[in-house]
């Protein structure tokens, strides 16, 4: 979610330009490619670096990528379909449960950053309690006290601030570790220092150059220097793969997928994300203040459809959180199309085949996520046949992001909105509750008792198993019955890349690890 | 000469109030208009408070007249701003929760920057619709009833009613994706600006041939000229000599009021649709992404060149036929 | 023939439509387009589908003489199923609606701007020109893209920024007629004998208008339709799912590959209707050069 540059005649100049390049001889054919050293990885990303290296400082995905290679977490979460919740520690070595409000972590030994300072306890300590400051983040549920035990063991601590530190056992993945030093003098947001496998060299222009980190506790990367681009066009970066301008290259449109995937020396890898893509009703203004009407939406939509205008970049599903979150799986509740169900729904709120219905706005992006206008146009006219009077805006990424929020004062703007919510943990509280409890309602402004207990009961419960079951059982049919948003489906990541590179593993939320990824 | 000083300096000050006035225009409905650049800038997780605080720090909050008033004292020492937007690297600092530590871009240098660019297109552009046109307009002009006059009228219609962004897809869908001779999008050496160059091109000539075939064709019929054949001048050296010059004076007067905004406009346009990164794109996704210093800038810059443009045409003119009044 | 018909076919505009219609280009130009507006019209009024009805499952089907094709498409279907030829007569109506209605507007505010201009004189007319003037160094494009591309664009908005780009044209060529006008002998007259302004403006001044101007203006239809077009393809022109030649060209650049047509179709009704508007505009330039002798204004 941030201000990208319009990219467009996306897919189907990417293709032009692959004729292009296949077929370019004399004399104008782009000279030298980039000269490429066996063991340099270039990724192309479509979105820019900040500038600002504190990890807390922006809500950028692109930027969150780029921490993956430098920083190092206290565990990994794969979040692989057939078991979202697996952990496998990094920096870490255990957790343990002490109560309901104090989590233990104990630490790796002989780790250090790139800058050669040890990583110790006082490191997590500093970070946690920098990054969970109010204010700071929206991404953690509150502040968190850290007492450290020893060197390498800490405790979480979340007694005075109301809310229970097992909130944590997920969101440790997703929390880059800052050295404490770093913290302290601000060196933070000048020169990113991690204990991740590649060390920052220096920016260059729109590249990010980083080398691999000798130290690395997994083992030195086998690559040797890593390079993270900016090319905002989705078709530029995949000229760039094919001219070998870049070896790894993200966010493909469903038809550059289809033609890569029929190319040699290319190979195309698709990953179910984490991020679900919603419908969002205005639930705090009329009309979707109702919530038959809420329904007879809901009901009116064909997923089906939306799921084949995606192709490769969709996957369909029926919960309000992607399946590779914790508690994911598909809701059986979960409204389906049903075109008579949502007419006897409106006539019931009072307006038989929609008649009575003010205007109303539905407003999506373009830009930025694959197809929202084209599946934007679709839900328009599937609404339109039940005799709904919507009007679509599709607006470009800025404008449309200033106005997907419930502002402070006053109401927000559209009746009906389309937003992602991707984020790299498990964790399902990071959409459950930013989305739904009445405490934040980012979007939808839904407020509900039952809800919002069903919430808090799930977060309060320590163990996994039955954390599980309050999700599934207690907040997604409740949601599913109240419908604040409909989710259409969760979005597929493509990335295309160089077909003898190999050992690459792909995050879910966009993150790739290279560690131990070579060409062969 | 002091005529031609008092000339230039009346041009100058109606000048300097134009673009002002463009400037002032621009400067407020960017500021009336919903949609709050600080948000943008910020991200939407930040709060209200650092918003403001962002706000207050950049003057946003002042009263108009005052920003503006700051804006132009800022001008006048040659500063346009800072982009809300770009940082110094080229990396956008949008979305980011950060008041200023990633140093954000100058206006100044962000334009400059473009500027080799739209050059190079504008100037392609222009070279391939002389090239063109002279030939056709000068011979249509001499035979406005033979098959070339009529061939040139039937080109100069295509031309003018050949949708710029529709001719560009045009050319990339054949020229670029079914034989692969050009590359089109972006820009990584000079190949990139044959494609939008043509485009421009096509657009400028419809307007070119024509003006210069009736400027020809009505300089023919003077009386000096009917005159000239008679007293025996070879054709060549009557074409040569004073037919082109008389229709020069014509031709300069639509360089400047009308080829000098057709020119931008479609350079624009022509910028955004082949992703060409010069003053056209800049200013698109400025626009889009609410970075009003560039749009100011780009605005402020752009009606000065076009007013500079049109009194250099006027005095060119008037050197050319020294009969015009000042 | 009536005389008031016989004494208009006499009149100046009389003998000026006269010479353009002598013109071939210009005859079968007109019906041209004339019949591609009653296409526009009455097909999508005849169809049982509207260029807006979506059909996921018949998206990208390539026009009937290509292989794939059906007869149910003629021209093929766009990237939801719709149909390309139903979308494009919409989108040829649209922009005819918002050329003309936006000619009519630089029209009717060039001629009050041109015809206070002209007829006060002095102060007023140097005041008003030199607001013309600056108009004329203004980049149109610039502010164009501004004011649509900050505000939210609305048929209305795309309407009123093309009458702002364009009313400058209106206004010289009004003032400069309404010049010679009044230095007539016969206006002076009618002036002396206390003929007040407004009917001095009407009767002496509005019938000479029109042949310095209707060319201008249906060659200006023909630019305002490319502004439109230009709008919708950057995306801030008349939103969809309303058919507009920008916004379905800016969809089918996704699409080149695949479907060609998305992009090709429309070009070629925009290009149709363009090119019969260009003949008929420069058919009635040379019309007027006929009637009014020369070519200055």
């Amino acid at each position: 979610m941030s201000a990208t540059r319009r990219s467009f005649l996306k897919s189907g100049l990417a293709l032009g330009g692959i004729a292009a390049t296949s077929q370019l001889s004399a004399p104008f054919v782009r000279t030298a490619l980039a000269g490429q050293s066996s063991n340099s990885v270039i990724f192309a990303s479509g979105e820019p670096l900040t500038g600002n290296w504190d990890p807390t400082s922006h809500t950028i995905l692109g930027q969150i990528n780029f921490e993956g290679y430098v920083f190092g977490r206290l565990t990994k979460t794969p979040m692989r379909p057939e078991n979202p919740s697996e952990i496998q520690y990094e920096l870490a070595t255990g957790h343990k449960v002490i109560s309901e409000n104090i989590l233990e972590w104990t630490l790796r030994q002989g780790i250090t950053f790139h800058n050669g300072k040890p990583f110790k306890a006082e490191d997590v300590k500093a970070t946690f309690e920098y990054a969970s400051q109010p204010g700071k983040s929206a991404w953690y549920p509150g502040p968190v006290d850290v007492e450290i035990v020893d060197d390498y063991t800490v405790r979480l601590n979340t007694e005075n601030h109301g809310y229970p530190a097992t909130a944590y056992i997920l969101l440790a993945s997703f929390l880059p570790i800052m050295s404490a030093e770093d913290i302290a003098d601000g060196a933070i947001s000048q020169t990113p220092n991690g204990t991740g496998p590649f060390k920052f060299v220096e920016q260059r222009g729109d590249e990010t150059i980083m080398a691999a980190f000798d130290d690395f506790h997994e083992g030195r990367p086998i690559i040797d220097e890593f390079r993270f681009a900016y090319m905002g066009d989705a078709n530029t970066r995949v000229l760039a793969l094919l001219g070998g301008e870049a070896d790894i290259i993200e966010r493909l449109e469903p038809e550059q997928h289809d033609t890569l995937a029929e190319r040699d020396g290319v190979r195309v890898k698709r990953t179910v994300s984490t991020e679900n893509k919603y419908l969002h009703f205005r639930c705090n203004k009329a009309p979707f203040d109702d919530v038959r009407l809420r329904k007879a939406v809901c009901h009116a939509i064909d997923r089906d459809l939306i799921t084949e205008i995606l192709g490769a970049a969709g996957h369909a599903s029926s919960s309000y959180v992607s399946p590779v979150k914790l508690g994911g799986s598909d809701i059986a509740n979960y409204p389906t199309y049903d075109p008579e169900e949502s007419q006897r729904l409106l006539a019931e709120a009072g307006y038989p085949r929609g008649n009575g219905l003010p205007e109303l706005e539905y407003i999506t992006s373009t830009g930025f996520y694959p197809k929202t206008k084209e599946y934007g146009e679709l839900i328009t006219a599937l609404l339109q046949e039940q005799g709904f009077n919507v009007k679509l805006t599709v607006l470009e990424t800025a404008a449309w992001l200033e106005r997907i929020y419930q502002p402070e004062s006053g109401e927000a703007p559209g009746h009906l909105v389309d937003v992602g919510w991707a984020t790299g943990s498990p964790e399902p509280d990071l959409v459950l509750r930013p989305m739904w409890h009445s405490s934040q309602s980012l979007i939808t402004g839904f407020e509900d008792a039952e809800v919002d207990a069903a919430l808090d009961a799930q977060q309060a419960e320590g163990d996994p198993a039955a954390r599980l079951k309050l999700i599934e059982e207690g907040v997604m049919p409740k949601l599913a019955d109240k419908v604040p948003s409909l989710s259409l489906f969760t979005s597929v990541l493509i990335h295309g890349m160089q077909s003898n590179l190999e050992g690459a593993y792909f995050y879910p939320n966009g993150p790739i690890d290279l560690s131990k990824a070579s060409y062969t | 000469m002091a005529f031609v000083l008092t000339f230039l300096l009346r041009r100058l000050s109606q000048g300097i109030v134009i673009v002002l006035l463009v400037g002032f225009v621009i400067f407020s409905l960017l500021r009336i208009v919903p949609g709050d650049p600080v948000r943008i800038m910020v991200g939407p997780m930040a709060t209200e408070e650092q918003v403001e605080q962002i706000a207050e720090e950049l003057g946003l909050r002042d009263p108009l007249p005052v920003q503006f008033g700051r804006y132009l004292s800022d001008l006048a020492r040659g500063d346009l701003g800072n982009s809300f937007i770009k940082a110094t690297s080229g990396a956008s600092v949008a979305g980011g929760r950060d008041d200023g530590s990633a140093a954000r871009a100058q206006v100044l240098d962000l334009i400059v920057a473009a500027i080799p660019f739209s050059a190079l297109l504008a100037g392609l552009g222009v070279l391939l619709a002389l090239i063109f046109s002279i030939p056709l307009g000068i011979a249509a002009g001499l035979y406005p009833n033979g098959w070339i006059g009529r061939a040139t009228f039937a080109i100069s219609s295509v031309f003018v009613s050949l949708p710029n962004i529709w001719l560009g897809i045009l050319l990339i869908l054949i020229i670029s994706v079914q034989l692969g001779w050009l590359p089109a999008i972006g820009y990584k050496g000079v190949a990139y600006a044959v494609l939008p160059a043509i485009v421009l091109a096509v657009e400028l000539s419809a307007v070119i041939v024509r003006a210069l075939a009736s400027s020809v064709a009505a300089t023919m019929q003077e009386n000096f000229v009917q005159a000239g054949i008679v007293r025996g001048l070879t054709m060549r050296h009557m074409i040569t000599h004073h037919v082109l010059r008389n229709s020069a004076i014509p031709m300069l007067n639509l360089f400047g009021a009308q080829l000098g905004g057709l020119l931008l406009g479609s350079l624009f346009v022509v910028e955004y649709i082949f992703n060409y990164p010069g003053l056209g794109l800049l200013t698109v996704n400025a626009v889009f992404q609410r970075d009003f210093p560039v749009i100011q800038g780009v605005a402020i810059l752009t009606t000065a060149v076009l007013v500079l443009i049109n009194i250099l045409v006027d005095l060119i003119s008037a050197g050319i036929d020294r009969r015009l009044q000042y | 023939m009536s005389g008031l018909s016989s004494q208009f076919w006499h009149s100046v505009n009389g003998r000026m439509l006269r010479a353009a219609w002598a013109r071939p280009q210009f005859k079968v130009a007109l019906v041209f387009l004339i019949a591609l507006i009653a296409l526009a019209v009455l097909l999508p009024m005849l169809s049982s589908v509207s260029a807006t009805t979506i059909s996921v499952r018949d998206r990208f089907a390539p026009p009937v003489l290509w292989e794939g094709g059906t007869a149910s498409h003629l021209f093929g279907t766009d990237q939801l199923g719709r149909d390309l030829l139903l979308r494009s007569l919409i989108g040829l109506r649209n922009a005819l609606v918002i050329g003309v209605v936006s000619v009519f507007g630089m029209f009717v505010l060039g001629a009050l701007i041109g015809i206070i201009s002209g007829y006060r004189g002095g102060i007023v007319d140097t005041v008003l020109m030199r607001i013309t003037d600056a108009q004329m160094s203004i980049p149109v494009i610039i502010l164009a893209i501004t004011i649509l591309g900050v505000s939210r664009p609305t048929p209305f908005s795309v309407i009123l920024v093309l009458i702002l780009a364009g009313w400058p044209t209106y206004a010289r060529v009004i003032r400069s007629v309404t010049l010679t006008e009044s230095r007539k002998e016969f206006v002076r007259a009618a002036k002396i004998i206390g003929a007040g302004p407004l009917r001095i403006m009407f009767r002496h001044i509005a019938p000479n208008i029109l042949p310095p101007v209707a060319f201008i203006a249906v060659l200006d239809v023909a630019r305002m339709m490319i502004f439109e077009a230009i709008f919708g393809f950057i995306g801030i022109g008349i939103q969809p799912p309303v058919p507009t030649f920008g916004n379905i060209l800016a969809d089918g650049t996704k699409y080149l590959i695949n479907a060609w047509w998305i992009t090709v179709v429309p070009g070629l009704f925009l290009f149709a209707a363009l090119i019969s508007l260009n003949l008929i505009g420069s058919a009635l330039e040379s019309a007027r050069n006929d009637v009014l002798g020369g070519r200055n204004q």
